[in-house]
């Protein structure tokens, strides 16, 4: 039923930044799960009102950072003790001191590239297309205005009791949201 | 400060002074049981690790009245009163001075007569130079001491902000002869343990070194004191992960910088140069290395990448007292091969004498820690971090 509903969600717009984070809290305290907020700066404690408690990012990073690390050592050992031995100042093929700093930096390169890629894939993006462009006013959420949307698809959304609350929530205004 | 902390940092400090003297005694009695050597190489051991905090503190003082940040402001009277100690360690740093024949092989015309490279460093290196470098280097810490202890108690009396801009424009320049001073001053004490050597890394390494030590003892200290007024209302689980990252920067830090000294010089393979390492891994010292290598490094690298451990304070106090204590071992590591470059050895003297040191440097830090209120209370700076925590 809710695939045929051409509404992407309701979108209510606020002030400040408190108002936004107030907002927030008592629409997850009323039971919404799909809503995301808008705001043209970080607002701390918004994502944890959203309700995003833990992201894999930092598992990713340490997966990337491992990766990198025992791939760059078993790259060089595989050089320079196995394939292609090679006698530099009668040291021993399997000089670990010189192999470290390499292994370093690729610690750190595939550790920072899995965070960059990780954080997008996990946000989902690049992202070209997305509904709440649809309303005109949103343009001021980079600028100086602060919006919070429950979407559509979340289970509790009912079109007239979910605007009523959102405007039991003293939102400048409260928009319908095409997809 | 109430009665009840007061009384007990009296017990602590009572007790810190009887280890100190009894410490301290030991030594002295060591010094004729165990031969003179032994006695001045444990006591330049002991006197460096404390001297290391004390200046990591002066340090970290001036790091913290420059950026600012939360952290800064709760371990604020913790670095005052340990860089107020300077001075005394100036006294303490006297007996030195009776053995640098003991100590130093530049000080001993029979070695200098066969060796050129210190006939060509005499002119630098020498009984008078070493002393006038020591009088001035402790001079120039100590009134700088006196100067930011004596503004930053004055922020607690006026709202004027002029103390609080002289404090930074001392830090600012202060940031760059704490560094040099250091560099001049452990060259002498601790570089020329070992006569041809040299590395133009080690004074980094002492200096990064310095503020670990720093780090972990404020950490510690902050979490013994955190539930006393005035800190209970002040310290919460943000300045304890803000310390903890700064204690894995520094353990990173450290182990960058000392893998790098390393790496060059195995790189280099050259004489003059590897003959440092070539003591301190000479037969048990590399199990000192090892230890290092786990603890100094390992251990605390990756209890202290989760965010968890650095925000449960006990947790945090453990592996910051752990780390403190591989300091010690660090520090030893560093000056007691020169003595037994053959393999490692560890007389009673060397723990009497951090012990003795200690224990004095403990009961100065507690009597200038209890002289004031314990938070910088109007730093203009530290108005908003109450309003935070409230």
């Amino acid at each position: 039923m809710k695939a045929a509903n051409p509404l992407y969600g309701l979108m209510a717009e606020f002030a400040n930044e408190r108002a936004l984070l107030e907002a927030t809290r008592r629409t997850y305290a009323g039971g919404y799960r799909r809503l995301d907020a808008y705001s043209p700066f970080p607002v701390e404690g918004l994502a944890q009102a959203l309700g995003r408690r833990r992201t894999a990012v930092p598992l990713i990073v340490l997966i990337g950072g491992l990766t990198g690390g025992l791939g760059g050592y078993f790259l060089q050992y595989y050089a320079m003790a196995v394939d292609y031995k090679f006698n530099i100042g009668g040291r021993p093929l399997h000089s670990w001191p010189s192999f470290i700093p390499i292994t370093f930096e690729l610690t750190v390169l595939c550790a920072s590239l899995s965070a960059v890629i990780g954080m997008l894939a996990l946000n989902r993006l690049p992202e070209p297309y997305h509904p709440v462009f649809n309303v005109p006013e949103f343009a001021r959420a980079s600028v100086d205005r602060f919006f919070l949307c429950i979407e559509s698809t979340d289970p509790v959304f009912e079109l007239p009791e979910t605007r009523r609350f959102l405007e039991s929530l003293n939102p400048i205004r409260v928009m319908e949201v095409s997809s | 400060m109430n009665e009840s902390l007061r009384s007990r940092l009296n017990r602590v400090q009572s007790a810190a002074l009887v280890v100190g003297v009894a410490g301290l005694a030991l030594c002295v009695l060591g010094a004729f049981v165990s031969g003179r050597q032994q006695f001045f190489a444990s006591y330049l051991f002991g006197y460096l690790f404390w001297l290391n905090l004390s200046l990591g503190c002066f340090g970290i003082a001036m790091l913290q009245h420059l950026t600012g940040g939360r952290w800064g402001f709760v371990i604020r009277r913790f670095l005052e009163a340990g860089f107020m100690i300077i001075p005394l360690m100036a006294l303490l740093f006297v007996p030195l001075l009776f053995g640098l024949q003991d100590l130093y092989a530049w000080a001993r015309p029979t070695e200098v007569a066969v060796d050129p490279v210190l006939q060509n460093r005499a002119n630098y290196l020498n009984p008078t130079g070493f002393i006038i470098r020591a009088v001035v280097v402790f001079a120039i810490w100590s009134s700088m001491a006196w100067c930011l202890r004596k503004w930053s108690l004055q922020q607690d009396q006026t709202t004027d902000p002029a103390p609080t801009r002289r404090l930074r424009t001392l830090s600012g320049p202060g940031m760059v002869i704490y560094p040099l001073t250091a560099t001049f001053a452990y060259i002498d004490w601790a570089m020329s343990l070992e006569p041809d050597w040299y590395s133009t890394m080690f004074p980094v390494i002492i200096v990064i070194g310095q503020f670990l030590s720093t780090i972990a003892f404020s950490i510690v200290m902050l979490g013994l004191l955190r539930k006393e007024a005035p800190f209970a209302e002040v310290v919460s689980t943000t300045h304890f992960h803000h310390l903890g990252n700064l204690l894995l920067t520094f353990v990173m830090f450290w182990t960058y910088i000392s893998f790098g000294q390393f790496l060059i010089i195995w790189s280099g393979n050259l004489p003059q140069e590897i003959v440092w390492y070539v003591h301190r891994i000479a037969d048990g010292w590399k199990w000192i290395v090892v230890l290092l290598a786990l603890f100094h490094f390992f251990v605390p690298f990756f209890l202290l990448l989760f965010r968890a451990n650095k925000q449960r304070v006990p947790v945090l106090m453990t592996i910051a007292g752990f780390v403190f204590f591989v300091r010690i071992l660090d520090v030893f590591w560093m000056v007691a091969p020169s003595f037994h470059p053959t393999g490692i050895r560890i007389h009673w003297l060397d723990v009497a004498a951090p012990l003795g040191v200690g224990g004095i440097w403990i009961a100065a830090f507690i009597y200038h820690l209890k002289r004031r209120d314990l938070l910088p209370r109007h730093d203009p700076r530290l108005q908003p971090v109450i309003a935070h925590a409230r």
